[in-house]
This record gives structure tokens, C-alpha cells and sequence, in this order.
């Protein structure tokens, strides 16, 4: 079937399948957990079901047909003909990767590859009543991979020739037939070693391969998903706007666009230098991967490496978030019903400006009250269509935990509390992949080993708990573990040793900074570079994405007792609470998220260090900077002798930006400087305040880089 | 006023393809969706659809528990969609056991090669049944039910065909021993009437039975099955080379023709692959018409209810031999096409509502 990008057939499936996909993803991990559960295994099935019945609608083949398979067995399975065992389980979280490839290929317009011959013969295989003896499903395999070119003749003669005592001929006949039907493709389409896959695909550990893939979907096309997936939203977005900014409704839809491109990073990514975007980084150092870290244990599976380099081609183009969101019709009426209210009150406002002032004010007092609260009525209603419960980013984890705790032997039970916290859809898309690292990195670096816990009195399987909650206008987002935790000490001598810092200031330091310090770009706390989590890069790209999203990340940590990293990030992104200051007789915000207090200074309390002002607060330097001095045009940059002192925070770093004038906080709407402006150093864009003045809305980290 | 349809599935998806297909037909109006069978229960009393198209895999309620349920409650025609998989066969026989007037394959393939006649087809047949009398069908076999009412619009409800035979015609007198075999040929509503009229038999029924039931070939051993468990006689799906033993039902497989063959003194059935260009596989009339070259005469031939008008020919050609031809009247076919085809044409000896069928037969 041509794939046609205008398909609304095809999107309208999308949509349904990834849902259902992820769902899969989290009912499978779950149901190793509970191989009995009727529930899990009714829905499991139906998953497939639905899943094949949509692709055969669409006439999509390969789909079907791993599909098809897959909802065969459980259906053994929910029927009670065959019970799941580990191998079968990995099969399957093998299928939904296929699964997840062929989503993204059709999402990419691309027809979707098959899943591989293997795989489908080891489907195949499973597919009938009762638990056959392991050996049944490796011997032929393990026979072929002996056979100079197996076909399926070869392949199936030396079992026979040599037949095992715990193979049944029923067993066999089932076995045979398998290979008939697929091994044909098979050879032609992956090469000679294709029926030695068959071993690594029903061995119990995930092969490096395997993994590797998953990273790669983890990380690098996650990654890319925000972009898209945001340039989808202005429409929406510039809606949710244009009551809530009084009256300002110049924004265009391109304009917007180019702001949350700014925002999310499409621009941004780029300008960071030294911090290479994950999407492309990753096939990168991964492809050579399997040749230079074979784990001996392994049998061979050259069929699979042709897949990372498929991915690696592919990835670029994916467009891979969604750009549709679903709302609920009776959501949809309350808004239409608030923009209804706007309507009346807009009449009422009109009419009041044509009338004698005196006689007006009462009424236009009362108009205006009841234009604020529709606007606030209306902007949470617009807000919360694009709200979304963070479960799906959680969705994924249980099934990373597992396939990393298995990869490293060690023992995880992965706790999510809070899963129905909604939030901004972008949001939801954006922190997929920040969080996925940092939940890898718990698991990987913070767990210890099964054996080292329980010699330190700790119960063998680790704890890693995710939770999420709602604190006022913001999202805490908690990871927690019970493993080793950090010594600042030690982070702080290799940042040392890395030259991410001096002796001096690692003296200074407190065990909070020194944790932040793995967010340091260029810091990699072990020697080798481990395949799970740290590439010496990561942390900080983690932490540069989530500052993108204006949101904070912290640490705190106790040796042996465990770590807690702690993601805060708004609501939404369109609208964000300030610091209003002015600086001669210009107004300017400073993202409220930044500012971490304010206080009054008699500033010729101050000291040079190095040619830079600073003053000390709490027994610490803190650098100051004359704002005006940058940013109003005939002002030296020298400090005034007195002022109020605003200390915003960059990184782990403190920092005093002296300002003439303090004005409060509020909520401002953030709207893109004009195409001559844009991309100004220093200016995350420009808002319009309550006495309809223009405010240019500073970009702390920009800022500096700038000026300082 | 165009017919009111309640399409139930739990993907969203499919909902929505159903829906397409059905509002491009002028004659149709889906009036509701429904993601589970709760839902459709629900929907249905509250909608009162004149017919359903439902799904049976779903969370919360399944589609064959909600069938029971609805048919209970508001009676009404409901189409199962059902795949095209031994279990499918299972759940759908299971359906239609449940109320369930008709069942459609999830046919992808075709579907998908050709939407327009698949749109067409589906649209047929959900206009047939509702119009049909399957509401009168269900409540002749339920008729303990309180609520039962046929939802027809009277409006639509097409005036008795004049064309047909108004008087049964008088049966003829029958002699012991005068049949060799009993034939049925049948295709819509079928499957709950074979059952309705097999299980009347005895066990000690003394003819053998070859019996078209249009269906998919995954279904047609399912069924046999099924019937042979609800039966005093046996019943199986037909095998080629099996001789026909008396007081065994064979049920021809789907997608095949079966034929009987005179050979040695034995009565043998052959299951051929059908040829291109036959429409229906299991094909009545091909059967009918190799029957007539065995047992032209001492064949009991019976129509029972179906779409279409497959069946007339090859009752034609065992009238012609002698052999005597019944068929299903109109009140209690859910689709009186096959049955009125063969009285149309006056080939019918007897006139029968369904549930008088198993009681003649038994006094064979």
C-alpha cells in the first residue's frame, strides 16, 4: 500500500496503536510480575487485537503478521493452554520494539520493515498449547548455526539425524513447520546466520543488541520527538493566549511558533557548543559497539547489527511526536461556553467606554472583575486540553528498570506514585527522555549490586521510587533510590581532575554543589565509560534540557543511604511568573524561576576579586553585576552606591544582578520579538504589563554568556 | 427515516472506520458508539437502535455477555464482527447462541483492496437485517422475554411479498422410507437455525444429512463441532472420502464445495477446492445439483433462512428428479431471501416456521 502523509486513516490509527503500544509496554513488564493475571492477559490481548485489526484495516502487513502472532499466544495464554515464561517474555518485548520501529517508519512515511524471520519463527514456535522444554526451540538452531548455509533443509536434517531424548514429535512436527514457513524468507532477506538468531532471541539475556536498539529508541528519537511535536502546538497555544494577555492579540501563529522553537531547543540545541544532541550522538558511538564489547557469552548475531544503522538512517526524519491531542467534547463545551462569557463582557466593556466616565466607573469596575475571572476560567480551561497525565512518560519505566536491572544482574523494584499528575503536553514530551536518563542512571550507578547490599545490611533488590506531584504552579518530579548515594569528596576530585574545577573553589563547595557537579559538562563520574548510562555526556544535556524547559533540577544524597534528585518545571510553558524590575526607566522580567532572593545593598560594601565586584553573603562570594550597565544604553557599567540586589542562580552558580528598581512579580505572557529582534543575545522575548508598556523578559544563562 | 445503527468496538479506530462506512449510506444513521459492551447496553436502551454492529473483544463487558444482555432487554438485530480464527469461530458461534441475528468477517484484505464494495456489502447487510425479521426471529426463539419487541420502524417494514404462495401449499403425504437423504442448504441466520432444527432430531434420525452453510472455512469446524456437542445425532465436517452413514449430519467446509458422488455401492462425499468464479464457497446448489445425480428422487431438500437466492437451482433440478423440497417461512427468517427464492419459483412442498422444521423431520 502507498503510504500517503495525508492520511487521516493512517494518523487516526497512529495515534490509537501508540497508545495501546505504550500500554503494552507497561501490562507486559507487569505481567512478569503476575503471570497469572487474567486481567493483564485479556488486555494484552485485546492490545494486539486491536492493534492488528487497525493494521489489516490499513493493510499493513508486517504488522499483522507479528501482531497476529503475538495475540495468538496469549490467547493461549488468557486461556489457560500455556503458561508465560521469561523467554516468551522476551520475545514479546521484542515485538513491541518491532512494533515501535514499524510505527515510527510509518510516522516517517516509510513502509514498515518486517520484523525478522526470526523472531517470527520463534513466535511461531510458542504458538501452540502447552510449555515446551527449552531445548526444543534451540537445538535445530543451534543445529543450523553449525550447517555451512542453512536453509531450511539443512537446518531441520541434523535434528533429526541426531534427536533429542526431551523433543517430542508433536514438538517437532510444530518445529518443522515453522521453519518451512519462514526460514525461507528468512535466508534471503538477513543472510546465512540468520537461524542462529533464533538462540539470542529466545536466550533469556537480552542480547547487547537488543539493548542497544532500545537505547537508541529511548534516547535518540525521544529526544527529537519535542520539536515536532511543539511546532504542532501554536495553533492551540496562541489560543490559549489571547484572552489571557488583556487584550494583546497581535501574536501570529509564526511568531509563536518561532518562540516555543526557541524555547524547546530546536534553535537552542544547536548553539550549545560541546553538547552534541543525543539523537544523533547515540547510533553514532553505538554502532561499533557490538565489535569492540562482544560479551562472549553471546552467540553470534550478526543478522542484528544491520538494525542500528537502519535506525541511524532513519531517525533524523522521523517527525515523531504527536501533533494531535485528544480532548474531552464536554471540556471543549465548557470553553465554548467561557468564550461566551467573553463575548458578553466584551459587549459590556464597549458599551460602558461610550458613556459618561463618572457613571461608567461602578460598572466598569464590576465588567473588569468579571472579565478577570473568565480570562483566569478560560486560560486554565485552554491549559488543561493540553493537559496530560505524566503516566505517560512513567509508562516507559517499568520496562527500562527491568531491562537494565537485568543487564546488570542487579535486583530493582521500580515504585511510581503520582502518575495521574497532568501536565502540558509538551512538557510531557520533553521530559520523557531527561527523566529516562535519570532513571537509568539510579539504577546503574546509584543500586548497588545484590551482593554489596545485602553485606551492607540492605535487602537484595534495590528501590528506585519515581514520583510526581502538583506544588502550586509547578511539577515536582521526584527520583528516588535506596543505593550508595554520592560522595561529594570524590565527585569534587574528579571534577577536579577533569578541569571542570579549581582546587580553590572545590574548597568552598558544599556537598550540594558537589552533586550538581554531575551535571557538569564533561564530568563522567566512572573511569570507563559505561554502555548504560554515562557516555560523558548526558547529565548535563539532562540538565540543559530541563533549564530549557524552565524548570530546576537538585540533589541531595547521603552515602549508603541513597540519592534523591528532585525536577521542578511549571505548569505550562506559555505563561511564566517573572520578577518585574526596571532598570533606568525601562521595565524588564527576570523568569521568576531563576531568582532565588532579593535583598537591599549599601554596594559600597563591596570587595574586587580579580577585577570582579563581589559581595559576601552568608560568608560566600557572590559576584555582582550592574544590570543597567548592560542593558540601558549611556549607563557605565560601574555600581551605583546603593541598590537592590537580585540573586538569580545559573547552573550551580550564585550570581547578584544590581537593578534600579524593583517592581514584583507576575505572570506574564511570553510573546517572540519581532523578526529583527529575534535571536538577541541575553532575551528570552518580550511581554506587554498591566499599564500596556512593552517589558523585555531576560534570559539568565544568555545573559551572561553575553556580557559577563 | 433512516435506519438507527449502534456501532460498538473498543478501538476507537475501528469506531470510527464502522461509522464511515456506514453514514455513506443515505439509508443508514449511526446514532451512537459505544467502547464496551456496559456501554452498549446502556447506549441500546437508551437509543433504541434498530441495529447493531458489534465487536466482541472489549474490556469491561464482552460483546457476547452484552449480546445476551441487550437481546434481553432490547431486543434488536445485532451484527457481530468477528476474525476470521478458530477462537473467532468459537466466540461468534457463541454470539449468535447469545442473540446475535448475523455475523461479518473482519475481512482486512478485502477491506482494504476494496473499500467500496466492502462499504457496499456492509451497508447491505446491516440495512437487510434491520429490516429483516430477525426482531420477530429472536422473539420466536425467546419468547419468555417481557420486553421483546421488534424494533423494526413499521414504516420500513416491507409489505408481505405477494408474489409469494399465500396458502402453505398442502403437504404431501409422506411414506416411510420414501427419503434417502436429507439435504439443507442455508446462509444467513443459519447457524442458529441449523442448531434450532439439528438438535429436534433424534439419535436414532435415520438419514444421513448433508448440510451448505455459508461460512469462512476457519468457522466451518468450529461449528461442526459445536453442533455435534449440542446433538443427539452426529454431526462433523465433511472430509473428502467420507462415506455417509445414516443419523450423521456433514457440514460441508467453508471455502470448498462438496459434492456426492455414487461409487461401488457407497455413498462418498468429495470436498473439492471451488472454482473461479463460484460466489458462495460452500455453494448449495452445487452440492443440491450432486445430490440429484445420486438420489434424484428420495432426496429431502430444505431451504432455511439466508440472504440471496443460492439454493433454486439445484432444488429445481432434485423437484424435477422427484424429491421433495421445504422451505422456512418469512416470519422467522431472520433474512427471507433464500427461502423465498425457492418459493417464489414454486418449488416448495411444505412452507415451515423454523421451529416446526426439526419436529417434521424428526417424524421421518
Amino acid at each position: 500500500m502507498a503510504l500517503d502523509a495525508d492520511d487521516e486513516i493512517l494518523q487516526d490509527f497512529l495515534v490509537e496503536a501508540s497508545e495501546i503500544l505504550e500500554q503494552l509496554n507497561e501490562q507486559l513488564v507487569e505481567l512478569e510480575q503476575s503471570p497469572t493475571d487474567a486481567d493483564l492477559l485479556n488486555a494484552v490481548f485485546r492490545g494486539f487485537h486491536t492493534i492488528k485489526g487497525g493494521a489489516g484495516f490499513l493493510a499493513l502487513n508486517p504488522l499483522v503478521e507479528v501482531c497476529h502472532r503475538a495475540e495468538d499466544i496469549f490467547n493461549l495464554l488468557r486461556n489457560g493452554e500455556k503458561s508465560l515464561t521469561p523467554a516468551m517474555m522476551d520475545s514479546f518485548l521484542e515485538v513491541l520494539d518491532v512494533l515501535n520501529d514499524q510505527f515510527d517508519s510509518l510516522r516517517a512515511m516509510e513502509e514498515p520493515a518486517s520484523a525478522t524471520a526470526e523472531l517470527l519463527l520463534a513466535l511461531e514456535a510458542m504458538n501452540k498449547p502447552g510449555n515446551d522444554a527449552p531445548p526444543a526451540a534451540e537445538t535445530p538452531a543451534a543445529a543450523a548455526a553449525s550447517a555451512p548455509e542453512p536453509g531450511p533443509a539443512q537446518a531441520a536434517e541434523p535434528v533429526a539425524a541426531q534427536p533429542e531424548g526431551d523433543i517430542t514429535d508433536e514438538e517437532f512436527e510444530a518445529l518443522l513447520d515453522a521453519l518451512d514457513g519462514q526460514a525461507a524468507p528468512a535466508a534471503q532477506s538477513t543472510g546465512e546466520s540468520v537461524v542462529a538468531e533464533t538462540v539470542s532471541a529466545s536466550s533469556d539475556e537480552i542480547t547487547e543488541d537488543e539493548f542497544e536498539a532500545l537505547l537508541d529508541q529511548l534516547h535518540g528519537k525521544g529526544q527529537f520527538g519535542g520539536a515536532p511535536g511543539q511546532v504542532g502546538a501554536p495553533a492551540e497555544a496562541s489560543v490559549a493566549e489571547a484572552p489571557a494577555s488583556s487584550g494583546s492579540d497581535e501574536i501570529t501563529e509564526d511568531e509563536f511558533e518561532a518562540l516555543l522553537d526557541k524555547l524547546h531547543g530546536k534553535g537552542q540545541f544547536g548553539t550549545v557548543p560541546g553538547q552534541p544532541e543525543p539523537a544523533t550522538e547515540a547510533p553514532a558511538t553505538e554502532a561499533p559497539e557490538p565489535v569492540a564489547a562482544p560479551k562472549p557469552v553471546e552467540p553470534a548475531k550478526p543478522a542484528a547489527a544491520p538494525a542500528p544503522a537502519r535506525e541511524a538512517k532513519k531517525k533524523p526524519d522521523a517527525p515523531q511526536a504527536e501533533t494531535t491531542v485528544r480532548v474531552d467534547t464536554a471540556r471543549l463545551d465548557d470553553i465554548m461556553n467561557m468564550v461566551g462569557e467573553l463575548v458578553l463582557v466584551r459587549n459590556r466593556l464597549s458599551t460602558l467606554a461610550g458613556e459618561e466616565l463618572e457613571q461608567a466607573k461602578e460598572e466598569m469596575t464590576k465588567a473588569v472583575a468579571n472579565l478577570d475571572v473568565v480570562t483566569g476560567d478560560l486560560q486554565m480551561a485552554v491549559m488543561k486540553t493540553r493537559m496530560q497525565p505524566i503516566k505517560k512518560v512513567f509508562g516507559r519505566f517499568p520496562r527500562v528498570v527491568r531491562d537494565l536491572a537485568r543487564s546488570l544482574a542487579k535486583e530493582v523494584a521500580l515504585e511510581m506514585v503520582g502518575e495521574d499528575t497532568d501536565l502540558d503536553k509538551n512538557l510531557v514530551e520533553a521530559l520523557a527522555d531527561p527523566l529516562v536518563h535519570l532513571v537509568r542512571n539510579s539504577v546503574d550507578h546509584g543500586i548497588e549490586m545484590p551482593d554489596v547490599r545485602e553485606s551492607l545490611g540492605k535487602p537484595r533488590q534495590g528501590t528506585v521510587r519515581l514520583a510526581a506531584q502538583q506544588e502550586g504552579d509547578h511539577i515536582l518530579l521526584t527520583i528516588e533510590d535506596d543505593g550508595a548515594g554520592m560522595d561529594p569528596e570524590k565527585l569534587k576530585k574528579i571534577a577536579i581532575k577533569k578541569g571542570v574545577l579549581d582546587e580553590e573553589s572545590a574548597s568552598r563547595m558544599d556537598d550540594r554543589e558537589a552533586f550538581m557537579l554531575i551535571f557538569a559538562p564533561g564530568f563522567s563520574t566512572k573511569e570507563e565509560i559505561s554502555d548504560i548510562s554515562g557516555r560523558g555526556v548526558g547529565m548535563d544535556v539532562v540538565k540543559t534540557r530541563i533549564a530549557q524547559l524552565n524548570g530546576s533540577v537538585e540533589i541531595d544524597s547521603e552515602m549508603g543511604k541513597g540519592t534523591l534528585l528532585s525536577i521542578k518545571v511549571p505548569l505550562t510553558l506559555a505563561i511564566m511568573p517573572t520578577l518585574m524590575v526596571k532598570l533606568g526607566e525601562q521595565t524588564f522580567a527576570l523568569p521568576l524561576v531563576n531568582v532565588n532572593e532579593i535583598f537591599h545593598l549599601d554596594l559600597t560594601d563591596t570587595n574586587v576579586v580579580d577585577g570582579q565586584r563581589v559581595v559576601i553573603v552568608r560568608e560566600k562570594p557572590l559576584p555582582l553585576f550592574y544590570l543597567s550597565g548592560w542593558l540601558v544604553s549611556g549607563v557605565s557599567t560601574e555600581l551605583p552606591s546603593e541598590g537592590h540586589v537580585v540573586v538569580v542562580h545559573v547552573g550551580t552558580q550564585q550570581i547578584g544582578f544590581v537593578v534600579d528598581q524593583l517592581i514584583g512579580q507576575e505572570e506574564v505572557v511570553i510573546k517572540p520579538l519581532g523578526a529583527l529582534l529575534h535571536g538577541t543575545q541575553g532575551m528570552a522575548g518580550a511581554t506587554i504589563t498591566g499599564d500596556g508598556k512593552i517589558a523585555l523578559i531576560l534570559d539568565v544563562p544568555s545573559l551572561m554568556k553575553a556580557y559577563a | 427515516m433512516p435506519i438507527r445503527v449502534l456501532v460498538v468496538d473498543d478501538s476507537g479506530f475501528f469506531r470510527r472506520r464502522v461509522k464511515e462506512m456506514l453514514s455513506s449510506d443515505a439509508r443508514l444513521e449511526v446514532v451512537g458508539e459505544a467502547a464496551n459492551g456496559a456501554e452498549a447496553i446502556e447506549m441500546a436502551a437508551r437509543l433504541k437502535p434498530h441495529a447493531i454492529t458489534m465487536d466482541i473483544e472489549m474490556p469491561v463487558m464482552d460483546g457476547i455477555t452484552a449480546t445476551r444482555r441487550i437481546m434481553q432487554a432490547n431486543p434488536c438485530p445485532i451484527l457481530m464482527f468477528s476474525s476470521l480464527t478458530t477462537d473467532g469461530a468459537k466466540a461468534t458461534l457463541d454470539a449468535l447462541d447469545a442473540g446475535a441475528v448475523d455475523y461479518l468477517p473482519k475481512r482486512f484484505e478485502d477491506i482494504s483492496k476494496n473499500r467500496d464494495e466492502a462499504t457496499r456489502a456492509l451497508c447491505d447487510r446491516v440495512y437487510t437485517l434491520s429490516r429483516g425479521h430477525a426482531g420477530a426471529a429472536v422473539q420466536g426463539r425467546r419468547p419468555a422475554t417481557p420486553a421483546a419487541r421488534v424494533s423494526t420502524p413499521a414504516a420500513t417494514r416491507p409489505a408481505p411479498r405477494a408474489a409469494a404462495p399465500m396458502a402453505r401449499p398442502s403437504a404431501a403425504p409422506l411414506r416411510r422410507g420414501q427419503f434417502k437423504l436429507l439435504a439443507i442448504g442455508t446462509s444467513t441466520g443459519g447457524p442458529v437455525a441449523l442448531q434450532e432444527v439439528l438438535t429436534k432430531l433424534p439419535a436414532s434420525f435415520s438419514l444421513p444429512i448433508v448440510m451448505v452453510q455459508h461460512m469462512p472455512g476457519s468457522f466451518t469446524p468450529a461449528f461442526a463441532a459445536r453442533l455435534n456437542q449440542l446433538c443427539a445425532i452426529t454431526v462433523k465436517e465433511a472430509e473428502d472420502g467420507d462415506t455417509l452413514q445414516p443419523g450423521t449430519a456433514y457440514l460441508a467446509p467453508g471455502g470448498k464445495q462438496m459434492l456426492l458422488e455414487s461409487r461401488g455401492g457407497r455413498q462418498i462425499l468429495k470436498v473439492l477446492e471451488p472454482e473461479a468464479g463460484q460466489t458462495y464457497k460452500p455453494c448449495v446448489d452445487i452440492t443440491f445439483n450432486s445430490v440429484a445425480k445420486v438420489y434424484p428422487s428420495q432426496t429431502l431438500a430444505v431451504i432455511l433462512t439466508g440472504m440471496g437466492a443460492d439454493g433454486r437451482e439445484g432444488s429445481r433440478t432434485l423437484k424435477q428428479g422427484g424429491s421433495q423440497i421445504w422451505s422456512q417461512d418469512e416470519a422467522s427468517c431472520v433474512v427471507y431471501g433464500m427461502p423465498a427464492a425457492v418459493a417464489e419459483a414454486g418449488l416448495s412442498d411444505r412452507v415451515l416456521a423454523l421451529n416446526e422444521v426439526g419436529p417434521a423431520l424428526a417424524q421421518l
